[in-house]
């Protein structure tokens, strides 16, 4: 997984915070409170981001390869924004619960957290309703595998052939009402 | 740099394209098609729900309470579309702007487009669904209009075998979608027209002579206009076509964009270029059905469910339809919640996982298509970004509040639970206010019957310059109420069939 230096991050703030106002608290946050510990240790991004992803989808294999890949996938802008938001769930959760790790927090515990973050300012709320909308998106559509599919919605993916039987229902015409076409155009 | 003479260059390879090259090439014309996108065939689409697969090919244009939808690959759309083709209406023709003048050109209607209709059909095989095969949603959709006593309809389809796999809109993997590629394409190739992919339109240029008196046949017609062309790939070779005829078949966000961009080497006058588009009002609702339907099904079978209902044409102006969609455009489209739902927060964790669990069997999707007048504009920045602006008028408001509350009361009087849908913008975040999104966005060259009100007349000829042609659906004056590509290709075989009256070609009598 991707990992930034400080000093690269430093410098994504300093470009992204050229285009925000001057009054830019947010950014100020998160530049003072990125922790030592997001550089130095490789998979606590990861660990935090799969604790982030089964709080937003309860139920969802906290084991699954796929998980939180799409945080951390370069095709998508969120990958580099993510060892912040990794640090700034830490951060809240520190904050609000004596110093533990958001990672081991109770699912209750850390959806208490990501909804502090979406009632923060309006850049700290852009960054998590991206990060929710981003996690539905690679686990319900199954981004990584499309044989896979997502089996929690009925989800099979793609090359699943069906019979007919499967795609409609017998005597359909017991659903149907009157026609306004003879031939399904309207004059 | 290459430079090529042809006698017509065609720009775009969609449903406004195909046509003309076919038609210009069987009839002898020297025809060179050029494609922004790639080469694409059966062969190269996949059943994914991957976005960098569709990214490659989908393409969208964001901007204030619009965003539109396009694809940029061989064969434009119909590559990735659910393949419905409907006639545009009648009533549709007789649309007039805000100061009571009729939006389409004098004389133009569906009796006149219904001969160039039947072509199009001809070549797409549009048929109407068998009942036998119409996909649960759509029955579930039927039964909802029926319990309220309201009339549906099965919809027309170009597809031959269609074995419902529900991934039309990535691409038909079983060539039984009748995307262009497989018909007016090969044939138009097969008639000696060439078509080259990855190469985008930069600029037009007009000629020298443009304005010449106007020679009765082709080979007598002057080289009017230049196109300056750049690979989109490799190293980006650059490459110049000098033709006698350009036709602007690249779409209404191509089409237009192109134009305006070659707004100091054109002689154009008008000042409709990439204004005027219309988008036929597409508004959703969601719900969830009552224990007394059976199931319905979000993923399996063709794309669109099968059923239209026109019910609401005359009075409202709307189409209804169901709804299906795979995940992927279902989840990155809106966040869902149930209307009804206590529990904070609604639109993700536990109650949100409930939600999307009765995703694909209990839940039902409508929409309504709309005949939405023509006012968003489209603005091309420096930077080669594209954006859509649609002023948000209290008429609109209006139009979608009431459209929205039709649909919703369509699922509360059949005791569906409401599903609250907030609609998301490219980064993600809810919309503010009202939005439309649509893949039905016409008009942004429109026809008109004088330059005064448009950019093309009614033989797509952009006013001012002759021998350029818009024939896309950027030159479609109004909302359809209907998908469009069926009007799209049926006016550009008028549009074809006009330019060979004009030039003195024919079709080969064996044709």
């Amino acid at each position: 997984m991707p990992t930034i230096s400080r000093r690269q991050a430093l410098r994504q703030l300093g470009l992204v915070a050229a285009g925000l106002t001057a009054a830019c608290t947010p950014m100020r946050v998160l530049v003072s409170a990125y922790p030592q510990a997001f550089d130095d240790d490789d998979g606590l991004v990861d660990r935090v981001l799969r604790a982030f992803v089964t709080a937003v989808i309860p139920g969802a294999p906290a084991d699954d390869p796929d998980l939180v890949r799409a945080h951390t996938d370069p095709a998508y802008p969120f990958a580099q924004y993510a060892g912040f938001f990794a640090a700034d769930l830490s951060r809240r959760a520190a904050r609000r619960c004596d110093g533990r790790a958001f990672e081991r927090l109770e699912v209750r515990e850390r959806t208490a957290v990501i909804a502090e973050g979406l009632a923060a300012d309006a850049t700290t709320r852009k960054l998590y309703n991206g990060a929710i909308v981003l996690a539905q998106i690679a686990f319900y559509a199954g981004i990584y595998d499309p044989q896979k599919g997502c089996p929690a919605i009925g989800f099979e993916g793609g090359n699943h052939w069906h019979s007919l039987q499967d795609i409609t229902y017998p005597d359909p015409e017991r659903f149907l009402s009157r026609a306004r076409t003879a031939d399904g155009n309207y004059a | 740099m290459r430079t090529v003479h042809t006698d017509v260059l065609i720009i775009g390879t969609g449903f406004g394209a195909a046509a003309p090259a076919l038609r210009l090439a069987e009839a002898g014309a020297k025809v060179v098609m050029v494609e922004k996108g790639p080469q694409v065939q059966t062969a190269d689409f996949r059943q994914t729900s991957d976005p960098q697969y569709l990214l490659k090919y989908i393409k969208g244009t964001p901007g204030d309470h619009l965003s539109l939808t396009y694809a940029e690959a061989l064969g434009g759309g119909s590559g990735f579309y659910e393949m419905v083709s409907l006639r545009a209406p009648s009533l549709v023709f007789d649309q007039v702007d805000a100061q009571g003048r009729r939006l389409w050109p004098r004389g133009l209607d569906r009796r006149v487009l219904d001969p160039y209709y039947d072509v199009a059909e001809r070549m797409l095989h549009v048929s109407q669904i068998p009942l036998a095969e119409v996909p649960r949603t759509g029955l579930v959709f039927a039964r909802l209009m029926k319990n309220l006593g309201y009339s549906v309809d099965r919809a027309r389809y170009a597809v031959r075998g269609c074995q419902g796999s529900g991934f039309c809109v990535t691409g038909c993997i079983y060539g039984a979608k009748q995307s262009l590629f497989l018909n007016y394409l090969p044939q138009a190739v097969a008639a000696g027209a060439e078509i080259e992919t990855d190469l985008e339109a930069l600029s037009i240029e007009s000629l020298p002579g443009v304005h010449r008196g106007r020679a009765r046949l082709l080979a007598n017609l002057p080289y009017r206009y230049q196109v300056l062309c750049r690979r989109r790939a490799g190293e980006r070779e650059q490459v110049r076509f000098v033709a006698r005829l350009v036709v602007l078949g690249a779409g209404t966000v191509g089409s237009a964009t192109l134009l305006l961009r070659s707004r100091a080497t054109l002689p154009l006058s008008s000042e409709h270029v990439g204004r005027n588009i219309a988008y036929n009002g597409s508004v959703k609702v969601a719900g969830l059905l009552p224990d007394s339907f059976p199931d319905a099904d979000m993923f399996t079978g063709r794309s669109h469910p099968g059923m239209i209902s026109y019910e609401f044409l005359e009075s409202h102006g709307i189409t209804v339809h169901g709804v299906k969609a795979l995940p992927l455009m279902l989840v990155s489209a809106a966040r869902m919640s149930l209307g009804d739902e206590r529990r904070d927060p609604a639109w993700w964790g536990e109650p949100n996982v409930e939600l999307m669990g009765q995703m694909r069997r209990r839940m039902i999707v409508l929409a309504a298509f709309g005949l939405t007048p023509p006012g968003a504009s489209l603005a091309v920045s420096g930077a080669e970004e594209t954006r859509v602006s649609l002023p948000l008028t209290s008429g609109l408001e209006l139009y979608h509040e009431d459209t929205k509350r039709l649909l919703e009361s369509i699922l509360v009087r059949n005791d569906c639970r409401l599903v609250r849908t907030d609609f998301l913008d490219k980064s993600l975040a809810p919309e503010a206010g009202v939005h439309f999104s649509t893949a039905h966005q016409v008009g942004s060259c429109r026809m008109a019957d004088a330059q005064s009100a448009g950019v093309v007349n009614a033989n797509g000829e952009v006013f001012g310059c002759p021998g350029l042609y818009v024939s896309d659906g950027a030159c479609i004056p109004s909302s359809l109420a209907v998908n469009t590509s069926l009007t799209i290709l049926a006016n550009a075989e008028r549009i074809a069939a006009g330019m060979l009256d004009q030039y003195g070609l024919r079709r080969p009598v064996a044709a």
